[in-house]
């Protein structure tokens, strides 16, 4: 009819769905543009020979960078450490977290001062966490936490020299930065949970132990979820701490998979085989977070 | 009183003490090196490295007059820095925040696939992304260049941002806009005039979180630029070399990257908290 | 000022239909109210009306302009929304003047009419104030204002008072009277409330589950319910319901329970005939039960015994849990009638304002 000519005159819904397309459009483009271009620019430079030290013999290679992968014994290595480093850093921000929740929740004063003491790492520029914790606090005699454990009688440690030590400490490193996160999460939710079942719990229940095993911690669920999801995706994206802390080193000590395809992509300037890395690194991440959201989804309802 | 009743008493009164001991050690282990960082950027040369280390000395400047004057490299990257991080930061509001309300409020086809499509972009490994980004940029003679940095730096930040603010503008009733349309606001009219003056304290605290992103960022600076545009996070290196380790004009340097960080931590902690934890604790 | 005509609306959200066939003509100047349950699709409808969801199908009419179509600002229609919706960052000037800013009206024009506005709703001096410096009943007056300054067509009231303390309500609901008065503006006004649609409303639409009930006046709503739900909604405390039997004796009806035998008035005996025999359902207002008198027809047909269980003490009146068998009934007594727990009285049902519900259809029989 006459009225559906008239541009100005469209329903409330219509015009609503308009204005949402006009809002989105500019983010969505960009997110196109600059994000999925490059990971699928990502893919088809996997099936390249792409060395920019030796350029000449450059081209089309098909799965050849992915074969070579299957017998490249470095890349199983840092598919195993970066296997370590997520799984301990997230268990022990979860564990450290939660114990630390437990600890402070309801009516503790000086919340104030915490909040901001325990802030400042998950804010802070990884590259200085990782470079200050090199230096001032792990370097041999002079480091804060090597002069304590002198001082203690445990003796110098070898934090960042010897393979097995290096991991341990950027993976110390990781959970000093995030289990903040962890921590506040916990302790928003342990707030925001209604006082009632706590209070009944406290007839129905023998021990402290028993409160927490069945009715707190069936409560915190989701968000032990969801923190789990949250810091596994982190944890993939480890670099910088790392990079400054140990360069990935001695050797391969540290060398998870991100900094693996760095060094072969930066250093070694093969970026064919960097690309390979990157995708495999791309596809595990979104299998792991496709696998999280399933759960998440099952977990609530 | 608590709902613990007589027990609390006892409960308290044994497990207060423990409590504030626990309390004083997980404050240090998290503000300690911190805290030690800026000390010994004002320690002279000769307070840094003695036995037992040094919490009271005559502080000094001398580090930071060395790595702002001597080393042009620092000054240089901190300039680089807040021009990369001040322009991701409105670029990043000026996409992420229609996109938030967007998503928030309006109803229209792939919204759910869309929005997926926003968060699945900030799971993409970043390593995988710089790769082709170094590759396309070196092509085409744009290495070194602020625009490359400014858009890859965005990919961090638009997604995380858009997310952000839809649960900002999820806190306005509805009731908002809908009595805005029957007064006869156009939805832009509504969205500038009503929607974001109430907003303004979520847009503020997004913007925190982009600018610290873009401020802190490391790998995709260390990659994509070079004398020109390097920031600040990337020339910090420069005074650790397998060569020698400058302490001094580093901590300095550390300090300054931290210092607008623990500025607004300081001012907006409640916020930043709550903006960090918001999405998980609503599920 | 218009009229609404409501031509067999339905909305459906998905697979849930929120409104079905819904027809309805307003007139012009009426103060009709919206009433039913949550869920029942009252607000959806009011929506439909405003123009912020669009209908399935059917026709809407304000005026003699179908506005299926139509955007909400161009219905000439004002809306207060439970929580009032005032633009937070705006004072109350600019919160009551943004209609007619966005219609680029004069300013000195504009000023005028909210100044009025504000008089008649006695906020003048709160123009300058933002929503949050305001009590709840302020920010209600401010979006009451805010809609009466464009003078619509229609008002649209979604739970206007809900967000009030119940002093506050009573005083409010008797102000939204007044002001109807003095505008004669038509206004279509939802709420969950049975108190406040029978206070208010010229005519009472009572909803349930998407479907109109009953449409009438408040009177009628309360005297002659159409059907057992309506009969229950209004009303309160609730009407009682008890299971029961018809049965003929001596060409007189009866209900009857094991405990209870009721007999059903001449004048509505015709229309339960085609029950007799058969299962119904009896409601009896509380305030139709009262204490048997005198002791000398115990055997009168309009009485029954029961147990005293619990007094409600309201002030004013009592309210008695009685218990018969299995059928606990409430009274509302007057409030010098003395009774204690467990003692058994001998209670005297007004069988001329009783009810009888079909126990399948829940219609009414009489």
């Amino acid at each position: 009819m006459s009225k559906k000519a008239d541009p100005k005159k469209v329903r409330y819904e219509v015009q609503w769905e308009r204005f949402g397309y006009a809002m989105i459009s500019p983010s969505m483009i960009f997110l196109i543009l600059v994000a999925t271009l490059p990971l699928v620019s990502l893919l088809i430079m996997s099936f390249f020979r792409i060395d920019l030290t030796y350029p000449l013999d450059n081209g089309w290679v098909g799965f050849e960078n992915y074969l070579e992968m299957a017998k490249d014994e470095r890349f199983w290595y840092s598919i195993k450490l970066t296997a370590i480093y997520t799984i301990s850093t997230v268990f022990l921000q979860v564990a450290v977290g939660l114990a630390l929740a437990m600890a402070f929740f309801r009516g503790f004063r000086g919340q104030g001062v915490m909040r901001v003491s325990v802030l400042l790492p998950m804010i802070l520029a990884p590259v200085v966490v990782g470079l200050a914790w090199r230096t001032l606090i792990l370097t041999p005699e002079y480091g804060i936490l090597d002069y304590v454990s002198i001082l203690l009688g445990f003796g110098s440690k070898p934090w960042l020299v010897a393979p097995t030590w290096a991991m341990i400490s950027v993976i110390i490193i990781h959970t000093w930065q995030w289990t903040p996160f962890a921590f506040l999460v916990f302790l928003a939710s342990l707030n925001a949970m209604p006082q009632e079942p706590l209070e009944a719990a406290l007839l129905d229940t023998r021990s402290a132990w028993q409160r927490f095993r069945y009715i707190i911690l069936p409560m915190l669920q989701p968000a032990i979820i969801i923190v789990v999801i949250f810091r596994t995706m982190i944890a993939l994206r480890a670099f910088a701490a790392i990079f400054s802390a140990t360069g990935g080193g001695p050797g391969t000590a540290t060398e998870i998979l991100n900094l693996y395809a760095y060094r072969v992509s930066f250093n070694s300037l093969d970026l064919g085989y960097g690309a390979a890395l990157g995708t495999v690194l791309l596809l595990i991440t979104v299998g792991i977070s496709l696998f999280f959201f399933r759960m998440r989804r099952s977990s609530t309802g | 009183m608590t709902p613990y009743g007589q027990k609390s008493n006892r409960v308290k009164w044994i497990g207060a003490p423990v409590k504030y001991v626990l309390f004083t050690v997980m404050m240090l282990t998290w503000a300690f090196p911190v805290i030690w960082v800026i000390l010994t950027s004002f320690k002279a040369r000769t307070d840094i490295f003695t036995l037992p280390p040094r919490i009271f000395f005559n502080p000094t400047v001398e580090h930071y007059i060395e790595a702002f004057v001597r080393s042009s490299d620092i000054a240089r990257g901190t300039l680089n820095s807040i021009l990369v991080a001040t322009a991701t930061t409105v670029l990043t509001l000026l996409v992420a925040v229609p996109a938030g309300y967007a998503f928030s409020r309006v109803t229209f086809r792939f919204r759910n696939q869309l929005s997926f499509f926003a968060l699945m972009t900030q799971m993409a490994p970043p390593i995988g992304l710089i790769i082709p980004y170094f590759f396309i940029l070196s092509r085409t003679g744009m290495l070194d260049s602020y625009t490359g940095l400014i858009a890859i730096h965005m990919t961090l930040t638009v997604p995380f941002c858009i997310w952000l603010m839809i649960t900002y503008f999820q806190d306005l009733p509805v009731s908002l806009e809908e009595s805005a349309a029957i007064d006869g606001a156009s939805p832009f009219a509504a969205f500038f005039r009503v929607v974001l003056p109430s907003t303004w304290g979520g847009v503020g605290v997004t913007a925190i979180f982009a600018f610290i992103e873009s401020w802190n960022e490391f790998l995709y600076a260390v990659v994509l630029t070079g004398s020109r545009t390097k920031t600040v996070p990337v020339a910090i290196f420069s005074f650790l070399t397998t060569e020698e380790s400058l302490w001094g004009p580093f901590t300095a340097t550390g300090v300054t990257i931290m210092a607008p960080v623990i500025v607004v931590a300081l001012f907006a902690q409640r916020q930043m908290i709550k903006g960090m934890t918001l999405g998980a604790t609503k599920g | 000022m218009a009229g609404v005509i409501l031509k067999a609306v339905f909305k459906t959200f998905g697979k849930t239909t929120a409104i079905k066939n819904f027809s309805l003509e307003i007139d012009d100047g009426e103060f009709v109210v919206l009433v039913g349950p949550s869920g029942c699709g009252k607000s959806t409808m009011l929506r439909l009306i405003a123009g912020l969801e669009t209908a399935s199908s059917g026709e809407i009419y304000i005026g003699d302009q179908l506005v299926n179509e139509v955007h909400p600002r161009d219905r000439d229609i004002s809306m207060v929304f439970q929580n009032y919706a005032l633009y937070p960052r705006m004072t109350v000037y600019e919160n009551m003047s943004f209609s007619l800013r966005m219609r680029k009206i004069p300013k000195a024009e504009i000023e005028r009419i909210v100044r009025q506005t504000a008089d008649l709703l006695r906020i003048g001096q709160l123009l300058d104030r933002k929503p949050g410096q305001l009590s709840g009943g302020q920010r209600q007056r401010v979006a009451l204002g805010r809609s009466i300054v464009r003078n619509p067509q229609v008002f649209l009231f979604d739970e206007p008072l809900s967000n009030l303390d119940a002093k506050l309500r009573i005083a409010m609901r008797a102000e939204l009277l007044l002001l109807h008065q003095r505008l004669k503006t038509t206004i279509i006004y939802v709420t969950h409330d049975q108190l406040e649609a029978m206070t208010m409303g010229n005519r009472i639409v009572v909803m349930k589950d998407g479907l109109i009930q009953q449409v009438d006046a408040p009177d009628a709503v309360y005297d002659q319910p159409l059907n057992r739900f309506v009969a229950g909604f209004i009303g309160s405390p609730t009407m009682n319901f008890i299971d029961c039997r018809v049965v003929s004796e001596k060409g007189d009806l009866y209900a009857t329970t094991p405990g209870i035998r009721l007999k059903i008035p001449e004048s509505h005996a015709r229309h339960a005939e085609k029950y007799i025999d058969q299962e119904a359902i009896l409601g009896i207002r509380p305030e139709h039960l009262t204490v048997s008198t005198n002791n000398r027809h115990l055997d009168a047909a309009d009485r029954f015994k029961a147990v005293v269980r619990v007094i409600e003490n309201a002030g004013s009146e009592k309210l008695v849990h009685i218990r018969n068998e299995n059928d606990t009934l409430v009274a509302r007594l007057e409030r010098h009638i003395r009774l204690k727990t467990e003692e058994t009285v001998d209670f005297t049902a007004r069988m001329d304002s009783a009810h009888l519900f079909d126990k399948q259809t829940e219609h009414t029989i009489f």
